[in-house]
């Protein structure tokens, strides 16, 4: 971006200010904003997802009935898995930061469509109106796959789950669209293809994926529902349906859905390693394409979710072989951040501590996902316990991780506040050494040969499912650290300043919380994203931050 | 906006000749796919004509209602790229279908069958004589 464009004036109030009342947040066009809504309906859901998973693992706690029924369990880790993965992993990263970051680091106004923004919202918030009326009204005990023939007879309440699974597809669509004509048509002057930042090569592969797999998602829900409701014989073999069918349809999203999870958690993860290394990204191109490589690969490998379903062996071994190309292009970005690193004037921040706990879940949960991808292999650990810790370790502690490190940097560019530093380093040991202390034991009960989804299970597993209940109740105290620190910050955090971490990132050439106009006058854009100085042998490894830029 | 790639030449309209002609080959396509259905083809071809037909139909639609004729070649690209991933949710479902282990398959189902390099037929002892149609590569004296 054009230096001078830090030393501007904005003569405009900030986004927070800019209008008052409920209306003109219920009717807002601003990204920001929308962002700012998606912030607090995923943190919800979250939060609702993480209360049944507790309730999981005390039921756990010991080898017979603990708090539940067996009925009361079979929903629980279905509302969970629905919860976490459609209320709040798909569409948090995307909804909360592309929306509130990807125009300001296109130098542009807003996104392509706000309108089709906010419905996006709308859209999110009726489809999670109707699962949890769902849940209220008993909620459904079939897994969050909906696997038929079960999910197809269930007498529970799995029609309104599916329902709201559906419209939010619709969210997600909108979403894409949205980012990918934004990042077409939007993009300032001077901001060519190769000086994009990575962040936004990242939602851009991610949009990718939304836009071409959810309708898939959208249509076996609906076909699912349509089954159950009236009784036709799509996916029930007594019917004469087929039941791989519905597995076939239901993977070719829900693993390139994985990719939507984990994409936009490594857009964040590029940012927040260059600002925090003080480093260019080593091999930029290969980073920024490895993005569309994953989103390309990552729909040729659904089969390799049915490998003891039924399906042929020659289509496993299809899907085995191609399920080992993702790992090549993941391989790609880990070298390339640790390369980032090496010689870099890293900062321990709390950003940068959620960005090793990342590293580590990702490296651990891909080196899993290699050995599951091989069918001799998964044949053993399928709907193991090695299963479940192996996709909480990619897909759940990648994202997690990232959408901490996201909003740990970014929160005083969104709020203008600083939360306390050493709260936060507290907050991150716990939660990485929490999540470590639940989910190392559950690959080593996978790998004993416990069953996942199952309400109870020999006394030989009861030490190793105490050590994971008391980990996801570290787990839960370091969430409710952050969420409390990070409140109280918001009235009593100091002022951050236009850039607190001097950072090069586009985003922060603008004011903290920025303007509801983003820019007083577009920015040009003269060179890459995180543009640090390239230091030699012995120099000093400090680039000067850019000037703030201040509301007049 | 960057780089004109929304650039005039989006906005070139047509007279109602176009669409009139256009709507007229989708009724003929749509009596079309009626009149094959009444064909004895047999399995897979009655299928496999049905299908072509639609695409045929919908390729029209993509064209001319939606304007994809009149749109610059990346625009096109999208479209097209998004048949690929179709094709691959459809070819290797089927394929699945077609060298899957056949009694997972459901009772009375039309299914291509397609032997995979180095493998043996799976024939169950109830199965001799009991071959379903459409059934490709087994022995003749097995149907």
């Amino acid at each position: 971006m054009n230096p001078s464009a830090n030393s501007v004036v904005y003569n405009t109030p900030n986004y927070l200010d800019a209008e008052g009342g409920v209306r003109s947040w219920l009717f807002t066009r601003d990204h920001k904003r929308i962002g700012v809504m998606y912030l607090v309906l995923t943190t919800s859901a979250f939060a609702l997802g993480g209360l049944f998973a507790m309730l999981i693992r005390i039921e756990l706690l010991t080898p017979g009935p603990t708090i539940m029924s067996a009925m009361t369990y079979n929903r629980m880790f279905t509302l969970h898995g629905v919860v976490m993965i459609f209320l709040f992993m798909v569409p948090a990263i995307p909804g909360i930061f592309g929306n509130f970051f990807l125009p300001l680091m296109l130098g542009a106004q807003d996104v392509a469509f706000p309108r089709l923004n906010l419905l996006s919202v709308y859209l999110y918030l009726v489809g999670a109106t109707i699962a949890v009326w769902g849940m209220i009204q008993g909620g459904a005990d079939t897994g969050w796959t909906f696997y038929a023939p079960y999910s197809t007879t269930t007498t529970t309440k799995v029609v309104p789950i599916l329902l709201g699974a559906f419209v939010i597809g619709f969210s997600s669509i909108v979403t894409g669209i949205n980012f990918i004509v934004t990042t077409h048509t939007m993009r300032g002057p001077g901001l060519t293809w190769d000086r994009m930042p990575l962040f936004v090569w990242s939602i851009y592969a991610t949009s990718i994926i939304q836009v071409l797999a959810t309708p898939v998602l959208g249509m076996v829900l609906l076909l699912v529902a349509i089954e159950h409701s009236f009784g036709f014989g799509i996916f029930d073999p007594a019917r004469g349906g087929d039941p791989i069918l519905l597995q076939h349809l239901f993977w070719f999203y829900s693993h390139p859905a994985v990719y939507i999870m984990v994409l936009p958690a490594m857009a964040v993860i590029s940012e927040v390693v260059c600002a925090f290394a003080r480093k260019n990204m080593f091999g930029y191109k290969a980073v920024a394409y490895s993005s569309l490589g994953i989103a390309f690969v990552g729909f040729f490998t659904w089969g390799h979710h049915l490998f003891t379903s039924g399906q042929s062996a020659f289509d496993a071994g299809i899907f085995g072989v191609l399920s080992m190309f993702v790992g090549i292009f993941t391989a790609i970005k880990v070298f390339n951040w640790t390369a980032t690193l090496y010689k870099g004037a890293i900062k321990f921040t709390a950003p940068f501590a959620y960005v090793c706990g990342f590293l580590f879940f990702l490296v651990f949960g891909g080196m899993t996902g290699v050995a599951l991808a091989t069918v001799s292999l998964d044949v053993h650990w399928q709907d193991t316990y090695f299963v479940v810790a192996h996709f909480h370790f990619i897909m759940v502690g990648g994202t997690i991780m990232a959408f901490l490190a996201g909003i740990h940097y970014w929160w005083p560019k969104m709020f203008g506040r600083m939360y306390s530093e050493g709260w936060a380093l507290v907050a991150a040991c716990t939660i990485i050494f929490g999540f470590n202390a639940t989910f190392i034991p559950q690959f080593l009960l996978g790998n004993m040969g416990m069953p996942r989804r199952y309400y109870s299970y020999p006394a030989q597993f009861w030490p190793l499912n105490v050590a994971s209940t008391a980990g996801a109740s570290l787990l839960g105290f370091g969430f409710l650290l952050v969420l409390v620190y990070l409140l109280l910050s918001l009235k009593y955090g100091r002022v951050a300043g236009a850039n607190p971490w001097g950072s090069r990132g586009f985003e922060w050439n603008t004011p903290s919380p920025p303007s509801a106009l983003n820019f007083p006058v577009p920015p040009v854009f003269t060179h890459g994203p995180h543009d640090y100085q390239d230091r030699g042998p012995g120099e000093e490894p400090s680039p000067t931050p850019p000037p703030e830029a201040q509301h007049a | 906006m960057a780089h004109g790639e929304n650039a005039a030449g989006f906005e070139e309209h047509h007279g109602t000749g176009r669409y009139v002609a256009v709507w007229v080959a989708l009724c003929v396509l749509t009596v079309a796919t009626f009149l094959t259905s009444r064909l004895a083809l047999g399995p897979p071809w009655h299928l496999l004509v049905a299908m072509a037909i639609a695409g045929g139909k919908a390729t029209l639609v993509a064209l001319f209602f939606m304007h994809l004729w009149d749109q610059p070649g990346a625009n096109r690209l999208v479209f097209v790229t998004s048949l690929a991933f179709v094709a691959l949710l459809i070819g290797l479902t089927v394929l699945d279908n077609a060298t899957r282990f056949p009694l997972t398959n459901p009772p009375h189902e039309q299914t291509l069958r397609f032997q995979p390099p180095g493998e043996e037929p799976h024939v169950q002892e109830g199965e001799r004589g009991q071959g379903r149609p459409g059934a490709i590569g087994r022995p003749a004296a097995e149907h």
